[in-house]
């Protein structure tokens, strides 16, 4: 008896030693990729944009008229555009996504809530070209009309639907760290006579924070690498931003002029390598800003195990 | 004769959806007194604390009837601002639940949303808690500290100050050391006795021996009712009730 037992061990042992190797070998490998896959997407965005500087110089490229068939390749305009049209939407999305979230996690009804909540994720998986399509038919003439311009199609209008793609996640995220803090702290905070929108403010949304900030920075993070719908929208004008008055003229973005203009180049021409830098500037900027919001989120979560130590 | 009465509760019913949680409860609470409240668990002990300062009202489909009067005014009464209750009549809970902020905005919470302290008032009204709770020794170096730092025993101690902070009459507790360790828990008991000299207390309690050491009077809860209230002592040694009886004595199932 004892001993078939221990030769089970001895298979079992050995068996085991061996799945544990290869799944380790297996998730080492995903995790490696994925650094691997970042440095290749860089590397080759590198090699495809430095040919640009061999044949204009820096100062040219940060100059402020995008013209390529007279090759004039100033990407301020469509630095600035991205820019503003990212603003002007994390302006809309911020405030509205984060009262959304509070009005769900804090204020509604069981049964509202049961309502709203799958209905917020299955706005956040409406494809971009339908929102797209719909800031065309319904949302520009309405600015068009209402604002008095002379088109609709501008950078308001597509701020206003990057906001739409925005608020959903930011919702999800937020509500979900909302509903994540102890209802103790809410308790404590009325049981002392604080009104229920005091406790909202000065008890539930500073203890979820970090959660807060995730789900802006997620929110942004998605309006600024959609093309589609900013394409279709925003009039695609490479004019150069002159303050918050520009969101009312059309504007161009940096996806947009790539994707629109991509497929019409030659390869290889000054004007490809053009499109790749405007690639590797957007890659550095979204790499900045997902470095900024873990270093963020890392304090935040170091002070946490600080505390709960 | 009733402003030497803090809370005349009388024929107190009250329901979570159809379920009865308290039945007819009538009860006297009096000035620097401490009622303490014993039961067996799920009696309704929680249940009618939280009638006392309106904190039931957060839970959904509730149903209260009979009348509550607070040094003469009816809790439930329309004109009653549910807040300048919640100051007079402050909640100590089970679990130390301090805010995840500084020991500082712990105790200032309450006098900054209530809006009744400003600046050095504000100060002297955060230490002179703190002091009130014997607390302000151990944590004088430093207020900006963390209070998820502080050992639970503080933690309690801090949410006592905390309460202190909004100058309240009546100081409701349940269970206010289940979570702590005997050591805390005696300090917490030395404190509830020295409050006493300016607060009236009502505390919810599971340990028998507590309830006999700081109570005045003792109330005992029986299936949402409350069979038995008498001077501690009467309670302790010669109970009317069979259960009751059993209950302190430990002779209970
Ligand atoms: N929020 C609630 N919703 C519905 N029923 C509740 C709620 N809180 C308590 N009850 C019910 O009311 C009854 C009394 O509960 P209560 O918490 O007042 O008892 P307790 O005497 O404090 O018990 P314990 O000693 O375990 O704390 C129990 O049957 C409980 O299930
Ligand atoms: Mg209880």
């Amino acid at each position: 008896m004892t001993k078939l037992v221990n030769r089970k061990m001895t298979f079992n042992t050995k068996y085991r030693q061996l799945l544990e190797f290869v799944v380790e070998a297996i998730i080492r490998i995903s995790g490696y990729s994925a650094v691997v896959f970042v440095g290749l997407i860089f590397l080759f965005l590198m090699q495809e944009s430095l040919p640009t500087f061999g044949e204009i110089q820096a100062r040219d490229l940060w100059s402020q008229r995008w013209y390529p068939i007279e090759n004039y390749f100033g990407v301020l305009p469509l630095l600035s555009g991205s820019l503003i049209i990212t603003l002007g939407a994390a302006l809309i999305a911020i405030p509205f996504g984060l009262m959304t979230a509070i009005f769900i996690a804090e204020i509604a009804p069981l049964w509202l809530r049961e309502i709203l909540k799958p209905l917020v994720e299955i706005l956040g998986g409406v494809p971009s070209v339908v929102l797209g399509f719909l800031g065309i038919t319904v949302l520009a003439p309405l600015v068009r009309e209402e604002l008095y311009l002379p088109t609709g199609l501008t950078a308001f209008t597509g701020a206003v639907l990057l906001a739409g793609m925005a608020i959903p996640t930011i919702v999800s995220v937020a509500e979900d760290a909302l509903d994540a803090v102890p209802k103790a702290y809410r308790d404590a905070a009325l049981a002392l006579g604080a009104t229920r929108w005091q406790t909202i403010w000065r008890v539930t949304l500073p203890a979820a924070r970090s959660g807060v900030l995730t789900a802006t920075m997620l929110g942004i993070g998605r309006a600024i690498g959609e093309t589609m719908t900013v394409m279709m929208v925003t009039g695609n004008a490479p004019q150069m931003v002159s303050g918050l008055g520009s969101l009312f003229i059309s504007l161009r973005t940096m996806t947009a002029t790539i994707a629109a203009e991509m497929g019409e180049v030659a390869n290889g021409s000054l004007h490809y390598h053009v499109l790749f830098s405007i690639g590797l500037i957007l890659f550095l900027i979204s790499l900045t800003v997902n470095i900024a919001a873990s270093a963020v989120l890392f304090r935040a979560r170091k002070r946490t195990e600080r505390l709960l130590s | 004769m009733s402003d030497e009465i803090t809370f005349q509760i009388e024929q107190l019913n009250f329901y979570y959806g159809n379920t009865q949680a308290l039945r007819d409860v009538t009860l006297t609470v009096l000035p620097r007194e401490i009622t303490a409240l014993i039961g067996p668990s799920g009696c309704g002990k929680s249940t009618f604390l939280r009638c006392l300062n309106r904190m039931n009202d957060t839970i959904t489909d509730t149903r209260i009837s009979g009348s509550i009067v607070l040094n003469g005014q009816n809790i439930y009464a329309p004109n009653i601002d549910e807040t300048e209750l919640r100051r007079q009549v402050g909640l100590v809970f089970q679990r130390p639940n301090p805010f995840p902020q500084s020991i500082f905005d712990n105790v200032a919470f309450g006098p900054r949303v209530l809006g009744i302290a400003y600046g050095n008032d504000l100060q002297e009204l955060v230490v002179q808690s703190l002091r009130a709770a014997a607390l302000w020794d151990e944590i004088k170096e430093d207020l900006k500290q963390p209070a998820l730092s502080l050992s639970l025993g503080q933690q309690q101690r801090l949410c006592i100050a905390r309460v202190l902070a909004v100058t309240p009459d009546v100081i409701l507790m349940d269970e206010p050391c289940s979570a702590l360790d005997p050591i805390a828990t005696n300090q917490i008991e030395e404190l509830i006795q020295e409050l006493k000299e300016h607060y009236t207390i009502v505390i919810v309690t599971h340990n028998m021996q507590q309830a006999a050491r700081v109570s005045d009077k003792t109330g005992f809860f029986w299936l949402g009712e409350l069979i038995e209230f008498d001077e501690t002592t009467t309670i302790f040694t010669r109970p009317s009730l069979q259960q009751t009886e059993d209950y302190v004595t430990g002779r209970f199932g």
